[in-house]
């Protein structure tokens, strides 16, 4: 573990120990419920357009996260602003003390603002639907209140939605062509190497390989939270290599109807669902809305989890483009059994370490620190595509699981996914030190 | 005598260029300005999909004439007014089909009486239209007891089931129009409207559920079983849960879909168009299924060598066929692209079905191409397909959806018709140079399936064997009823069977190179047929 891990270690244990974010707090208007059905339409809107790769959903989530947050913290005494807190964002617009604001309205403009913004580039379907959430949610936040009021809050989340923007346009991920597939690319010839994995034309380079590069949001750098190389190549049978490989075709070839329903639970797949920080964003969502939340507690959650889950995919594809390690079909349909078919589609980019092991890492810990170890929940967010729900005991247990989902998917190796839930737990600490309370 | 002498004509030079190497470069002169189309298929987020084009003789001079869905505006329709190898000439006609809300529609001899009917899909009632002669239609819901439902229909296709003497007709439809803030997931029910026991007409719909808003769906005999089963073309987009299918559909019995346990391998795409074709001559259909950023040539994994029933597990084979389609072939623009319409047809006669595509970008989404040509993919004698849209003169960059791919001029060349959403429908003349010999085929049956809907055409010539399914259905909400085109090379006559629907092959005919054939299933030769004109 480096210097920097061990760091980030300290300051999430230092944050535990201040009772961050106390459930009982609550707005007294009805933000927190406008914020949440916000996140209904952009979970719908990652799922619906082209671009949304797993990686890009986390940036506009964490961006959104900090957009809802600085919302509420701009008019608040006791919430602290992240300006010079996270990367390259300064000081943002302070908000008139001559003028009255609402919080909701400066949560619904900075949002409805923001996500399209974020989502100019959805299809025209998405565009209808952040239309008539614009109007809809407007209407339920202008409610009662005097027109100076909503003026003033218009203006103020227009003027915050501008500085998130331009903070956001500098990161290196602001710009998305090919859906994220270069249009050149060297693939590497060399065994053990990342090759393509399916007949699709666009996928056989693979996906975003600068995204580890990004400037990160509350982590020094993609780097911070580096891995041990993964095991080396070997098409010795006696080799850890090839154990690994066969350690995967042996599970999946005995799969269980559990853990065939624990691979399609946890498969999160782009265009076809929220992706894998979407799902972390949706049981964030309901437990949020089973307690009525405030704005300020919402607001505050989805930050830390945007946060956590961006720095968490920049990291982990800063090490999947350091090792550019090779994907277990390549392997096993060459060194043990070349009918053999995963269960999951193999995500078209390098292996080590697993993306969704890094994300529930990260997401998981974000969520302990905030709702304590040994927190029990459904997780019902794939209802509607007939998955039904899974209850976990923790949400160390429903990452565990969401990483062991990759292998019975036929798609990582073990230790990908043992290293990706540890590097996850190391990320989030940056976003879970992140000092949001003034009293701390 | 002209004739023959043209026939011969066209054999000389026939024969020059296919001795080159690679296929015959088709050339296409588009003939939009001059032919009397002017339509254009228009409207806002309701019409992002749709856009089709029906293709049908409705008055008996063996040239097909055009119905072309207007989307928010009302339908055009045009009779065909061309002469034989002449510029392709059409005529704006009354017809009773000029409806709005139209997003296309399909041929299909529903009573049987020898006349053309058509059945409208639209954003609201479909509408079936029975034929009354020269090109004249009337609304027949209501005697027919056709249910118009109040849906966004998509996709249709229809059949013949075995002992039945009245057609099946699949209707797919899309999302919830009236769902602004979650239409996701909101697929509305297909339905099957299967006839009505003992009568004429059709029997209370069934819904075809779960339901994934299809694109496009087509009665196929994929298993070369003599019966067909219901495939979808399915877009991911709207759909939550879904994937492609497939439904069994046997006469007297609920409809079934294939599963995995079936064999059946699951596969989401923004599936948008649907058409099948026996390339390899093994007995199967493959299909091309278009999409975007990617497009889907599938063919059946395991074909069964020992006249076992082989199980539906498709796999790709666009890359190696060279069919992805996958981002523009042209131009600067190089981001993904949209397919719509698909179809297999020789444009050039060598005996090998060519694939068309269209494309166009959904609605200005900034992430695919908008200067996305349209592909026509030549097939070589080696299987594998070469792009010659541009060569051949059809590389179009409007937005484009629906389509027919018909010889409209008689001249054994297959000419070309494209619906684009919010610009002109293009249409273009088939005039390749050093094109091989050909035939057409239509089918007369008696009884009450008149068209044959659902037989298989079979050509023996010195190539090999060409095998075409007659269908209703497929494509992207355009179809056509008509002649039956193969190219045959360099071959001076064919030697033609027919699998009538239900039954096994039948009598073989005689058909001359470079003519139009009747294929009567109650006579024992082919009656040569010439153009009036």
């Amino acid at each position: 573990m480096s210097i920097t891990r061990r760091r980030a270690l300290q300051l999430g244990a230092a944050t535990a120990l201040l009772g961050l974010l106390p459930a009982t707090a609550r707005a007294a208007d009805n933000g927190g419920e406008i914020l949440r059905q916000w996140y209904k339409v952009v979970l719908m809107l990652v799922r619906h357009t082209a671009t949304y790769s797993p990686p890009v959903a986390s940036r506009a989530f964490a961006y959104l996260g900090v957009a809802a947050y600085q919302a509420v913290a701009s008019g608040s005494t006791s919430l602290v602003s992240l300006a010079g807190q996270l990367n390259g964002l300064k000081a943002l617009p302070p908000r008139d003390p001559a003028k009255t604001y609402s919080d909701a309205v400066i949560t619904h403009c900075v949002m409805a603002s923001a996500v399209k913004s974020f989502f100019g580039n959805t299809g025209p379907t998405g565009q209808r639907v952040m239309a008539a959430a614009e109007k809809k949610l407007k209407g339920d936040a202008l409610q009662g209140l005097a027109p100076d009021v909503v003026e003033a809050s218009l203006s103020y989340g227009e003027a915050l939605k501008a500085a998130i923007i331009d903070w956001s346009a500098t990161d290196g991920g602001a710009i998305i062509e090919n859906m994220g597939f270069p249009m050149a690319y060297e693939v590497s010839k060399e065994p053990g190497h990342w090759n393509p994995t399916s007949a699709i034309r666009q996928q056989q380079f693979p996906l975003l390989p600068k995204w580890g590069q990004n400037r990160t949001f509350a982590m020094p750098s993609g780097a911070s939270c580096g891995l041990p190389p993964p095991i080396p190549f070997s098409e010795d049978p006696s080799s850890a290599f090839y154990k690994q490989a066969r350690d995967v075709y042996d599970v999946t070839t005995h799969l269980t109807p559990e853990q065939v329903a624990i691979a399609r639970f946890w498969s999160d797949d782009p265009m076809l669902s929220f992706t894998p920080p979407g799902h972390w964003i949706a049981i964030a969502h309901d437990l949020l809305a089973q307690e009525k939340a405030g704005l300020d507690r919402s607001a505050e959650v989805m930050m830390r989890l945007g946060v956590a889950m961006a720095d968490g995919f920049i990291g982990c594809w800063n090490a999947k483009y350091q090792f550019d390690y090779v994907r277990p079909v390549s392997v096993i349909k060459k060194l043990i059994d070349a009918k053999w078919e995963p269960l999951l589609i193999t995500p078209p980019f390098p292996e080590y370490p697993s993306g969704h092991s890094t994300e529930s890492g990260a997401a998981a810990a974000v969520l302990t620190s905030i709702y304590g170890e040994n927190f029990a929940f459904a997780d019902r967010s794939h209802e509607r595509d007939g998955l039904g729900a899974r209850n976990f005991p923790s949400f160390t247990a429903a990452a565990n699981e969401a990483g062991i989902s990759r292998m019975y998917g036929g798609i990582h190796f073990r230790p990908a996914i043992e290293q990706g839930l540890e590097q996850g737990r190391c990320i989030a600490q940056f976003a879970i030190g992140l000092r949001t309370r003034s009293s701390t | 005598m002209r004739l023959r002498f043209a026939a011969a004509a066209i054999l000389a030079c026939a024969g020059h260029a296919l001795a080159a190497e690679g296929p015959v470069v088709p050339a296409f002169v588009e003939e939009t300005k001059t032919s009397g189309i002017d339509s254009v298929y228009t409207g806002e987020w309701q019409y992002m999909v749709g856009g089709g084009a029906a293709a049908f003789d409705c008055n008996g001079d063996g040239f097909e004439d055009v119905l072309i869905a207007g989307g928010e505006k009302p339908a055009t329709f045009y009779v065909n007014k061309s002469t034989r190898g002449g510029a392709l000439t059409f005529e704006k006609q009354t017809s009773g089909l000029e409806f709005d809300a139209m997003t296309g529609a399909y041929p299909l001899d529903v009573d049987g009486d020898g006349i053309m009917d058509v059945v409208v899909l639209r954003v609201g009632e479909n509408i079936v239209m029975k034929g009354k002669g020269d090109c004249q239609f009337t609304r027949a819901n209501e005697d027919w007891s056709f249910a118009g439902g109040d849906g966004w229909s998509t996709a249709y296709s229809a059949e013949w089931e075995k002992g039945n003497d009245w057609p099946t007709i699949a209707i797919g439809n899309y999302i919830d129009r009236k769902q602004e803030l979650e239409p996701w997931g909101s697929c509305t029910p297909n339905v099957l409207q299967r006839p009505k026991p003992g009568a004429k007409g059709f029997d209370t719909p069934i819904e075809l559920t779960p339901s994934y808003c299809p694109l496009s769906m087509l009665f196929t005999d994929w298993n070369n079983s003599g019966t067909a089963d219901l495939r979808l073309a399915n877009d991911r987009e709207y759909y939550e849960g879904g994937q492609e299918q497939m439904w069994q559909v046997r006469p007297g019995q609920p409809p079934k879909l294939y599963a995995k346990e079936d064999g059946w391998a699951y596969l989401r795409i923004w599936g948008m168009g649907l058409a099948g074709y026996d390339l390899d001559g093994d007995g199967y259909q493959e299909y091309a299924i278009t999409s975007m950023a990617d497009n889907k040539l599938q063919t059946l994994k395991e074909p069964p060598k020992d006249g076992a029933a082989p199980k539906p597990t498709f796999k790709d084979v666009a890359w190696p066929k060279g069919v992805t389609a996958h981002r523009p072939f042209m131009g600067n623009d190089l981001k993904p692209s949209t397919a719509w319409h698909v179809d297999f047809q020789d444009v050039n006669n060598d005996g090998l079905a060519d694939l068309f595509i269209a494309k166009g970008n959904v609605s200005a989404m900034p992430d695919f191409a908008m200067k996305d040509p349209n592909n026509l993919l030549v097939q070589g004698k080696d299987g594998k397909f070469i792009e010659m849209a541009e060569k051949a003169g059809v590389a179009s960059t409007e937005t484009a959806r629906g389509g027919a791919l018909v010889d409209f001029n008689l001249d054994g060349l297959v000419d070309l018709l494209v619906v684009n959403r919010n610009s002109p429908s293009q249409i273009w003349r088939n005039v390749t140079s050093g094109a091989g010999n050909w035939i057409e085929v239509t089918l007369e049956a008696p009884g009450s399936n008149v068209n044959a809907i659902g037989a298989m055409v079979e050509v023996k010539t010195d190539l090999g064997t060409q095998t075409r399914e007659v269908t209703s259905g497929g494509g992207h909400v355009s179809g056509q009823s008509g002649w039956v085109h193969f190219g045959i090379g360099e071959a001076t006559a064919a030697q033609v069977r027919v699998r009538w629907p239900g039954e096994d092959w039948g009598t073989t005919y005689a058909v001359d190179a470079n003519g139009f054939a009747i294929l009567d299933k109650t006579a024992a030769t082919a009656t040569a047929w010439t153009p009036p004109r």
